[in-house]
């Protein structure tokens, strides 16, 4: 699951036919110039773009003029908005208002269909909205197997006061937007505000567009932009080229299991023990000595009071990890307690390696989870 | 039988010539489950662990009458054979690959339904009844045969509650995988009907995680329709969640307040159920519940 830059998503609309404003992409002084007189004015906005929500109260986004564009640029262009990069900033052209609507179509993982959902309340948060005015929005559950067409929608529109060729310009709007989820494999497209101008014409004024992470395969093009910025860290860039999956905290003591629901069960205990987790860190099934290293490796890089290894072994082998373990110690020059515990395949083969080499493993979890907090707790 | 499978249940492996699919097989085998055809497009005639390989789904149902399936086979190629199998007659279809891309999961539910078969998965351990079979990658030497239920979205976090019910003497009828999806086959709310009328269950274990609402589902139907009793463990439930970060499993994301775990222990404690704040706590509440 990951998250295109609005005007990655724009284009998409672009291509989909999907009404956007006019946009360019900075690049330099020339590059405004040329915007200023492809849309015919001196005026236009300037968007920030990275990928978290909150630009506009955040100063991320602006009017400006083709005078006063690139000095503001500069300022913004770089900045860290919510622990993520403004990486570009998008030229947009100036569009009348009369009203704002919420549009967007995501993937129901109860039904396993897309669900579009339409509200007159645009350009907020439509949470708020959801939460505060639930009779404001209104739905379409659409069929699994979807071949989108206008009369889909049609109710949808009317229940949003659209009439005419307005209605049909929403329907539309509607199915190309089922039509790009279907080709792109995305899991959400929001459009909000879709915005209604004075001559009567919808143009989705913003886009948050979420494609499904699994999907890349088929999707090349848009796997080749997500591959570094769904990480949000160096670190967890790094970790995902090792395919391990990581998250960064900001506890203290380093966490390193096998396995989704125990990394996270590990997190709970060290909580629950009195201390805290300074990563989330799951090797995934079948990780092998080198991965196991790889991971420790990662942990050492940060400023850690305390590593806390953790593996019920099904496919995975705890001999691979002890040997993980072992050739970490000897190469990383780790200062700070170690506390491991394994069991599960191999098991007694892993200890046997641990102990030749002066390291103590544990069995069970839970006291182990409290002496790794013991350990971290008396060196303070 | 428990629920699902047990000893007389005949399976079908779809990926058993590959590394994963021929390693478990071996496991599923030597655990006691009949493993009577193997099935690999461009390789049938063949044979594996004295197994033999068929190139269509089709072909090995015809020839060994089997109702249920495994799929040890890469993302990309799951949707297909999913398919395939649901249309050969499988009734009970379980999917280990980790990496479907949620619309295939969404068609290939929806398929199995209109099938009225049976979906575990994808991106799950798999299945297992202590002491007669297993389909997937849940190790058996873990396991005791019992009268505890155990339905969870997670895998290793499942082995470490099951060792500490068979270390303190709770066997289990079946534990099922659901997955860490978030589509996926079936959810806890259909294993609890399952352990509700399957006579060997007498104590059902839910062990959920943070994402999605398939717990709060289960606590209505828990208020509703069962009436053995039920205990849980939740997975996330610390301050340290970061809410909109994903972790590990896809559906181990939290958007809102009804995807924390407090919320569902909350949900779930209304509606009666035993919840746990450690996994080795669950074999005690079930002793304390006695």
């Amino acid at each position: 699951m990951s998250m295109l830059y609005e005007f990655e998503g724009k284009l998409l609309f672009k291509d989909s036919k999907i009404p956007i404003p006019c946009i360019s992409i900075y690049t330099d002084a020339e590059s405004i110039k040329q915007f200023a007189e492809e849309i015919g004015s001196d005026t236009m906005m300037a968007k920030g773009q990275a990928l978290a929500g909150g630009r506009g109260k955040a100063g991320l986004i602006k009017k400006v003029t083709k005078e006063t564009a690139e000095e503001y640029i500069k300022s913004i262009i770089g900045r860290e908005h919510k622990g993520k990069p403004v990486a570009a900033v998008m030229l947009e052209e100036l569009v009348e208002i009369t009203k704002e609507y919420y549009l967007a179509l995501m993937l129901d993982n109860k039904s396993g269909s897309y669900l579009m959902l339409a509200s007159t309340m645009g350009g907020v948060d439509i949470e708020e909205v959801a939460e505060n005015h639930p009779t404001e929005i209104h739905r379409t559950l659409l069929p699994i197997n979807v071949d989108p067409q206008t009369y889909h929608f049609m109710e949808l529109g009317k229940e949003m006061g659209f009439k005419a060729k307005t209605l049909t310009q929403f329907a539309s709007i509607c199915v190309k937007m089922t039509q790009m989820a279907l080709k792109h494999d995305l899991t959400l497209v929001e459009i909000n505000p879709l915005v209604i101008t004075p001559d009567d014409k919808l143009i989705a004024a913003d886009s948050k567009v979420v494609i499904d992470g699994n999907a890349y395969f088929r999707q090349p093009s848009i796997a080749a932009l997500q591959s570094q910025r769904d990480q949000h860290t160096d670190l967890e860039f790094e970790a995902t080229q090792a395919g391990i999956s990581y998250v960064q905290l900001d506890g203290d003591i380093g966490i390193i299991a096998g396995g989704a629901g125990l990394s996270m069960a590990t997190c709970d205990l060290l909580e629950f023990y009195g201390s805290s987790p300074a990563n989330f860190l799951d090797v995934g099934g079948g990780a092998n000595d080198e991965k196991v290293y790889k991971a420790l490796e990662l942990i050492s890089k940060m400023d850690v009071k305390g590593i806390f290894v953790n593996f019920f072994a099904g496919i995975t082998r705890c001999d691979d990890v002890a040997n993980g373990v072992v050739s970490a110690n000897k190469k990383l020059n780790i200062k700070v307690p170690i506390v491991i515990r394994m069991i599960g395949t191999k098991d007694a083969e892993g200890i046997k390696i641990l102990e030749e080499n002066g390291i103590h493993a544990y069995n069970k979890m839970e006291p182990s989870a409290k002496k790794i907090v013991e350990l971290v707790k008396g060196g303070n | 039988m428990a629920v699902l499978l047990d000893k007389s249940t005949e399976v079908i492996v779809q990926g058993m010539t590959g590394k994963q699919g021929s390693f478990h097989a071996k496991s599923m085998i030597e655990y006691g489950t009949q493993v009577v055809a193997g099935v690999t497009p461009g390789k049938g005639g063949q044979e594996v662990l004295g197994v033999p390989i068929y190139d269509t789904m089709k072909e090995a149902v015809e020839a060994t009458q089997a109702t249920a399936s495994v799929v040890f086979i890469p993302a990309p190629f799951v949707y297909s054979a999913a398919l395939e199998a649901v249309d050969s007659g499988i009734e009970l279809l379980t999917i280990i690959t980790e990496g479907v891309p949620v619309r295939d999961t969404a068609r290939i539910r929806r398929r199995v339904f209109e099938q009225n078969a049976t979906l575990v998965g994808p991106n799950c351990p798999g299945l297992i009844t202590p002491g007669e079979a297993k389909i997937g990658i849940i190790p058996g030497a873990i396991c005791s045969k019992g009268n505890v239920g155990i339905v969870s979205r997670s895998g290793t976090l499942t082995y470490e509650i099951i060792q500490h019910l068979t270390l303190s003497g709770y066997g289990q009828s079946t534990c099922i995988g659901l997955g860490g999806d978030p589509v996926r086959g079936i959810d806890f709310k259909e294993s609890l009907r399952l352990f509700e009328q399957d006579p060997e269950t007498k104590h059902i274990v839910l062990v959920g995680e943070i994402g999605g609402t398939g717990e709060q589902e289960a606590a209505q139907l828990v208020i509703e329709e069962i009436s053995k009793p039920v205990y849980a463990f939740i997975a996330g439930n610390g301050t340290w969640v970061k809410p909109g970060k994903q972790m590990g499993h896809a559906g181990a994301i939290v958007h809102g307040k009804s995807g924390t775990a407090q919320e569902k222990l909350r949900i779930l404690n209304e509606a009666g159920i035993l919840t746990a704040n450690t996994p080795s706590e669950i074999p005690n509440k079930i002793k304390e519940n006695m």
